[in-house]
Order: C-alpha cells, then sequence, then structure tokens
C-alpha cells in the first residue's frame, strides 16, 4: 500500500494588519503580480488611492484572469476616472471577451464626468460594435444630452443594429422632440421589421407620455 | 402549448420575439439578464430558450455554459441571437451550447421557422 503522505494545503493568507500598514506604490505594484488574488484584490483597493496608479491597472487587467480582482479593477478605474483610466476602460468594448465587455460598460455608465469628453469619438467608432457599447453606455448616463446623442445616432449611423440599439433606448428616454428622427429612420430601414416594429412602439409611447 | 424563454436586456427586443412567437402559438416568458433567466431555468424546463449575448450581469455565452453544466435540462435547444456577426462569435456561441446562433434583427419568419425546426414543429 502506497504511503500517502498527509500535505497541508498551501494557503497564502493576507493578515489584516499587513495590508493597513503603509504600504508604497512600488510595493503595491509588485502585490498587484501576486500569485494569491486576495493580495492582488487588496493591492486594488489601495492603489484606488493612488492617483499615478491609472496605467499599472490598465495594465494588469488585460491578462487578470480572477472575476473579482478584475472587478475591482475596473472599478478603481472608475473611481481614478482620469484619461489613462478610461481609455483603458474604453479599449476593454474592443476586448474579445464579452464578460469583460460588459463589465466595462456598467462601470462607464457610472462614470460620466469621464464619458462625456468621449462619446461622441464613441459613437462615431469605425467599428459598430463598439458603437453599440457605446450607445449602451448611455442607458444610465445621467446627462442632458442624450436624447440628442440618440438622435444623433438614428439619423446617422448607417449601421442597423446600432441605429436599433440606440432606438431601444429611445423608446424609455425619447420625448417629441425625437419623432421627426424616428419617423425617418422608418423610412431608411423599410425592410426591417424589427426597426418598423420599434419606431411604432417608441412614438405610441411618447405620443402616451405627452398627454 | 410550448413554452419559450426569451432572454434580452433590451424590453423591446424581448416584446418583438414575444410577439412573434405568441402568434404562432406558443406560450412566452421572459428574462433580462443571464442571472435571471438562469433562476427561471433551474425552476422550471422551458422547450426552447432563445438567447441574447451581451447582457448585464452574466451574459448569453456565461448563462449557456451555466445552462449546459445542469444534465436535467441541457436537452433543451438554445438560439443565440447577437448583433456580433463574426466567425469568432458564432464560434463562441456554440462553443457556450448554442444549438443556433442567428444575428439581429431577426426577420419574424426567420425566428419562427428555426424555433420550429428545433421544437420539431416542422409540418
Amino acid at each position: 500500500m502506497a504511503i500517502v503522505k498527509n500535505q497541508t494545503p498551501h494557503i497564502q493568507c493576507v493578515n489584516h494588519d499587513e495590508r493597513i500598514a503603509e504600504r508604497d506604490f512600488e510595493g503595491l505594484v509588485e502585490e498587484l503580480n501576486s500569485d494569491n488574488p486576495t493580495e492582488r484584490r487588496w493591492a486594488v483597493r489601495d492603489l484606488t488611492k493612488m492617483p499615478e496608479a491609472s496605467s499599472t491597472l490598465v495594465a494588469r487587467l488585460k491578462f487578470e484572469d480572477d472575476a473579482s480582482v478584475r472587478a475591482a479593477i475596473l472599478n478603481a478605474l472608475a473611481h481614478l476616472g482620469d484619461n489613462v483610466a478610461i481609455a483603458g476602460l474604453v479599449s476593454c468594448l474592443r476586448s474579445e471577451d464579452a464578460a469583460l465587455r460588459n463589465e466595462a460598460i456598467e462601470v462607464l455608465k457610472e462614470a460620466p464626468e469621464g464619458v462625456e469628453p468621449i462619446i461622441n469619438n464613441l459613437l462615431n467608432d469605425a467599428d459598430s460594435d463598439v458603437r453599440i457599447f457605446a450607445v449602451n453606455i448611455l442607458e444610465s448616463l445621467r446627462h442632458n444630452n442624450v436624447e440628442q446623442w440618440l438622435i444623433n445616432v438614428i439619423e446617422k449611423d448607417p449601421h442597423v443594429n446600432v441605429c436599433a440599439t440606440a432606438l431601444d433606448l429611445l423608446s424609455e428616454v425619447g420625448t417629441e422632440h425625437s419623432i421627426p428622427a424616428l419617423k425617418q429612420l422608418k423610412i431608411r430601414f423599410v425592410s426591417e421589421p424589427y426597426i418598423g416594429f420599434s419606431v411604432d412602439l417608441a412614438l405610441k409611447r411618447i405620443e402616451e407620455g405627452s398627454h | 402549448m410550448k413554452h419559450i424563454l426569451v432572454i434580452d436586456d433590451a424590453a423591446t427586443v424581448r416584446l418583438y420575439h414575444r410577439n412573434i412567437l405568441e402568434t404562432a402559438g406558443y406560450s412566452v416568458s421572459e428574462a433580462i439578464n443571464g442571472i435571471e433567466a438562469l433562476e427561471k431555468a433551474l425552476v422550471k424546463s422551458y422547450d426552447l430558450y432563445v438567447v441574447d449575448v451581451n447582457m448585464p450581469k452574466l451574459d448569453g455565452y456565461g448563462f449557456l455554459k451555466e445552462f449546459r453544466r445542469h444534465e436535467d435540462i441541457t436537452q433543451a435547444p438554445a438560439i443565440m441571437v447577437s448583433t456580433e456577426a463574426g466567425t469568432h462569435d458564432k464560434a463562441l456561441g456554440y462553443a457556450a451550447g448554442a444549438n443556433l446562433y442567428l444575428t439581429k434583427p431577426i426577420k419574424p419568419n426567420e425566428l419562427l421557422s428555426y424555433t420550429r425546426l428545433l421544437l420539431g414543429d416542422v409540418a
């Protein structure tokens, strides 16, 4: 009979006292590359307080495979909110990883100040998928210009799915101001039943809302 | 009556699919993301799932992967629908467990034809 050694699993514990001990930027960057996700998560949390951390967090995001650490990095970038952080979040919209894309969209929705200066560029991106994600970001963005951005999309964007996504949102936030653009969209995509259905629904909701 | 679960975060899309499927005699329930869909699918067996890809909380790929782990309900077919038409996106959909991958916007006849085919309702 083979002898089986009773091996104690190697578990790395993070001592709370260690975490709250003073830690400099270099130390946190080193901890960000730890094998232990808990240590990495704490490093992200502490780096959130350091304005120079954005590029480091963006770099880590590209290969971070632990969902909780990834979520922490995304939230940290939204909190930091500088140009590098927002650019890092936007780069996630081009990821092949649908979960990462969706997480980035949810975080960007909560960062209206950071998104406002770049939303026009995103809505005019060469990649129609990025334009769709930009419309998704507008969904919860508390900004006075949301309806006008959506009207611009349905008036000009050549891709049916970008328009359809904007149309879904206009059904909820559109006012009488959107009506001419909605009617024009139905004519522009006359062969697409979904566009016709959605435009009729949006017009009905707007008219009901105005009474 | 066969029961279909439509999973999409866009209310207009859910209503569009519901109208098409109910007009053809199917019963339809809705879920607004992958988490809500899993909660419903693990309590009640549906005959077919129409699944969007990009949704908050849990996307369509994540839903299908988790859903297919449950052997008792893995036989139900799933149609994945997405704005993304690339070969890579389709491959991911099939790898996650989709029986069919359709690109939005879907025409009513297209959705009904594939629904009937997957449910064995072809005359």
